[in-house]
């Protein structure tokens, strides 16, 4: 329990990222027919992700180094205990244009109605809505410069993982696990990995969020 | 121990291996029947308790709005005209538009639920919010990822928001059940916002698909 968000705001400087490699473990995720598992290839995107945003100045929290599947809710726990973060979870779809590059971030949500100050653990999401959706057209904008045939500006979705995430947080799905080769996603990595990084550096001095003290109850 | 007595303990043992050798074939193929027959009068019954409503003949013919993937625009919809007679009945007709939109586009490739996918029950609260009981199909054979079940849910939501006005809010469970995502991505905890001016006071969480 307990985070005061509210009244008094502060400038609370954007210094790290958690890098969320989805699914893991027992749940591979999207399947292609070439055995492509999206457990795996997001597992190595976030190396390339992480290696550019470390050159940019970020320190880069990760909710899984290898093949494990934390739950929904211990990945966004590893979030919501840092200050001055924002999250990228990382996925690889199953449909969609080969070659092009989603960003989504969650649809709007009920307001918080709690008048203590709280915000419930399951819409932590909420008062970052308008800073996830500037962070999540930032990174749009890098990648559809990059990959033809991309969105210009960040989609909203209902995605489990952001809604349980108190900081900006956005989700970038790649297409996709239909690809004959791998190689093909495995050459999208840089050009993603660097319109990641971008799309946070360019964030960062519009990152001003209401200050905690805690962590969502 | 004479050799007698080995000689009908041998002959014993290899009476009963040709037994053996003749006899499993046999049975085997009788457990794969049977399997086979038990699993078919399984999917008979699942199919009996979800037929679906039958069209009526004699009610209006409307012009009906179904919502199913574009072939020429990447990952959106688009709605399909056609006409169907469909009752006034807001619950049955939600079941006739569903049903239909589940049989699917003539154009296979357009599909936007999986061909196995049932719906298993559908239900409408007084304040506007609809729950659709889908079979698991919906959720194990929908690709999984955020583009595909979002279109997935989009195309169920845009359907009933395009045909049947009192519907304001969806909740989908999956064979009776509430799931925490349809396939590994989109939240299903909530209830999805299908008519957005008439939703005022959307439950938790909502979503506009």
């Amino acid at each position: 329990m307990a985070s005061p968000f509210g009244a008094q705001t502060q400038q609370a400087g954007l210094n790290i990222v958690v890098l969320d490699p989805a699914h893991g473990g027992t749940d591979p995720g999207a399947r292609g027919t070439g055995g492509i598992r999206e457990s795996e290839i997001v597992l190595d995107f976030a190396i390339q992700v992480r290696r550019a945003l470390e050159l940019q100045g970020f320190q880069v929290v990760q909710t899984r180094q290898g093949n494990e599947d934390p739950s929904f809710d211990d990945r966004s726990a590893t979030a919501n205990a840092q200050r001055g973060a924002v999250f990228v979870t990382l996925h690889i779809s199953s449909t969609g244009l080969p070659g092009t590059a989603r960003v989504y971030v969650n649809s709007d949500l009920p307001p918080v109605a709690d008048s203590n100050g709280l915000i419930p653990w399951d819409r932590a999401q909420v008062p970052f809505l308008g800073l996830s959706k500037k962070f999540g057209d930032l990174v749009q904008g890098f990648l559809f410069q990059r990959f033809k045939g991309s969105p210009e500006a960040a989609q909203t979705a209902s995605v489990r993982q952001l809604r349980t995430t108190a900081a900006p947080a956005i989700a970038v799905e790649i297409s996709s696990v239909t690809v004959e080769n791998r190689a093909d996603l495995d050459r999208m990595a840089p050009g993603v990995a660097d319109a990641i990084a971008r799309g946070v550096a360019a964030f960062k001095p519009s990152y001003v969020v209401a200050s905690t003290s805690g962590a969502p109850r | 121990m004479t050799p007698h007595w080995k000689f009908w303990v041998i002959g014993g043992l290899l009476v009963a291996v040709l037994a053996a050798a003749i006899y499993f074939p046999i049975l085997r193929r009788r457990v794969k029947r049977a399997a086979r027959l038990q699993q078919q009068s399984e999917e008979q019954a699942r199919r009996e308790l979800a037929q679906p409503i039958a069209i009526n003949p004699g009610d209006p013919r409307v012009k009906t709005k179904l919502f199913w993937a574009s072939d020429t625009i990447d990952s959106t919809l688009v709605p399909v005209t056609v006409e169907l007679p469909l009752s006034s009945d807001p619950v049955v007709r939600s079941k006739q538009v569903l049903n239909t939109l589940l049989a699917g586009p003539v154009d296979t490739e357009l599909r936007t639920l999986p061909p196995d996918a049932l719906l298993l029950a559908f239900y409408l609260l007084p304040d506007g919010t609809a729950i659709a009981d889908f079979s698991e199909a919906l959720a194990t054979s929908v690709p999984s990822g955020i583009v595909s079940e979002q279109l997935a849910v989009n195309s169920i939501a845009r359907t009933l928001e395009a045909n049947v006005p009192q519907v304001q809010r969806l909740k989908i469970l999956i064979h009776g059940q509430e799931m925490e995502t349809l396939a590994g991505h989109l939240d299903l905890t909530g209830a999805f916002v299908v008519n957005t001016k008439a939703a005022q006071a959307p439950v938790k969480p909502a979503s506009t698909p």
